[in-house]
């Protein structure tokens, strides 16, 4: 990659996202928010884990024809074990352990096997 | 720097170092493979070092590279990187909340480091109390150098270790899940993320990928207050008619 290209990206980038991480914080600190903005910044951590999720655990291309169905059906079973363990304990540390380790059970065993 | 804010310091990066361990071990499985992929696309590594400070994205690195390989007009690589980026103000807005009594400079500093990740880890430290700005600016800091090392040692050691992508983004895909069943079980939380779900998948669907995360979260931010208002309304009205009974 040329140092001009690297340079616009890099500042493009970088401007955009300082904008987006910092201008909510200073323009709504020490503000007092009506109550139904307090609430829907209460449901803020619920919906952007639930999309970041949404959006790892799904893709169209996944389901398109002749696709391994255990392309998107693994990482699901993973997520189901992931899901249990995180109710169950609430430790991040257990939860990115066993996602990882059932993962690569569904991914690498049944070749093992087979 | 004076004696009694470098006691200050010093506390909060103790206190930020064992909630922050989970981040660490994630940006550890995750940069480098980001490093390898950008070493691929012919960055070298001091490139990747500047763009894991001044940027700081795990998304957005490893889109960078992977646009560049596909041959998209860096026009291109910037709004899509953006799109995908705008989730950060719900970050921030959020976090906004916990630093009223805070200078603008250090308020901009902590705002600036927010990820995914740290933004999940902070806000559960700041709802049980007794964490402060600092305190969090100190989580965001392990998080971001283990990130900047990660990435930078992948770059360097480029293709001679090979870590399975799939795996590498599982673990974060495993944090996230773990941030999620850490939010209250109530029936608002059930319909925020269920429709925050349907909203990535519709988007997707539609060929809307980049915006997919903030939209669908949106989608459930707002369903989540419809439901809301309707419980608070239908509360409201079944005390009203107790009160007619009477």
């Amino acid at each position: 990659m040329p140092i001009k290209d690297f340079l616009i990206i890099l500042v493009g980038v970088s401007v955009l996202m300082f904008v987006c991480r910092v201008a909510p914080v200073v323009l709504l600190k020490g503000r007092d928010l009506p109550d139904g903005v307090k609430r829907a910044l209460g449901y803020i951590p619920a919906a952007a884990f639930a999309a970041l999720v949404a959006n790892d655990l799904f893709d169209p291309a996944d389901f398109a024809a002749g696709v391994d169905p255990m392309t998107w059906a693994g990482p699901l079973i993973a997520a189901v074990v992931v899901a249990v363990v995180g109710f169950k304990t609430k430790s991040m540390a257990w939860c990115i352990v066993s996602g990882v380790v059932s993962l690569a059970i569904v991914m690498y065993v049944p070749d093992l096997i087979m | 720097m004076p004696e009694e804010i470098e006691v200050e310091v010093r506390e909060a990066f103790k206190r930020a170092l064992k909630p922050a361990l989970p981040i660490i071990a994630g940006y550890i499985v995750l940069g480098l493979p980001c490093g390898i992929l950008s070493a691929t696309a012919g960055m070298s590594w001091w490139m990747v070092a500047i763009l894991s400070i001044v940027f700081y994205s795990g998304a957005g690195q490893y889109m960078i590279p992977n646009m560049w390989l596909a041959a998209n007009p860096i026009t291109a690589i910037i709004a899509s990187v953006g799109l995908v980026n705008t989730r950060q103000m719900l970050y921030g807005t959020s976090l906004s909340q916990f630093c009223g009594n805070v200078g603008k400079g250090l308020a901009t500093f902590f705002g600036a480091t927010v990820t995914d990740e740290s933004f999940g880890v902070n806000y559960a430290k700041f709802l049980e109390g007794d964490w402060s700005v600092k305190d969090a600016l100190a989580v965001n800091l392990y998080s971001q150098t283990t990130w900047m090392l990660s990435c930078t040692v992948g770059c360097i050691l480029g293709s001679a270790v090979a870590v399975p992508s799939a795996l590498a983004s599982f673990a974060m895909t495993s944090l996230f899940l773990c941030l999620l069943c850490m939010q209250p079980t109530t029936a608002e939380n059930g319909v925020v993320v269920a429709a925050a779900v349907l909203g990535v998948v519709v988007c997707k669907l539609v060929g809307l990928s980049g915006a997919a995360i903030f939209l669908g979260a949106v989608i459930g931010i707002v369903c989540g207050m419809l439901f809301g208002s309707r419980v608070s309304r239908a509360v409201k009205q079944a005390s009203c008619e107790k009160g007619g009974d009477r």
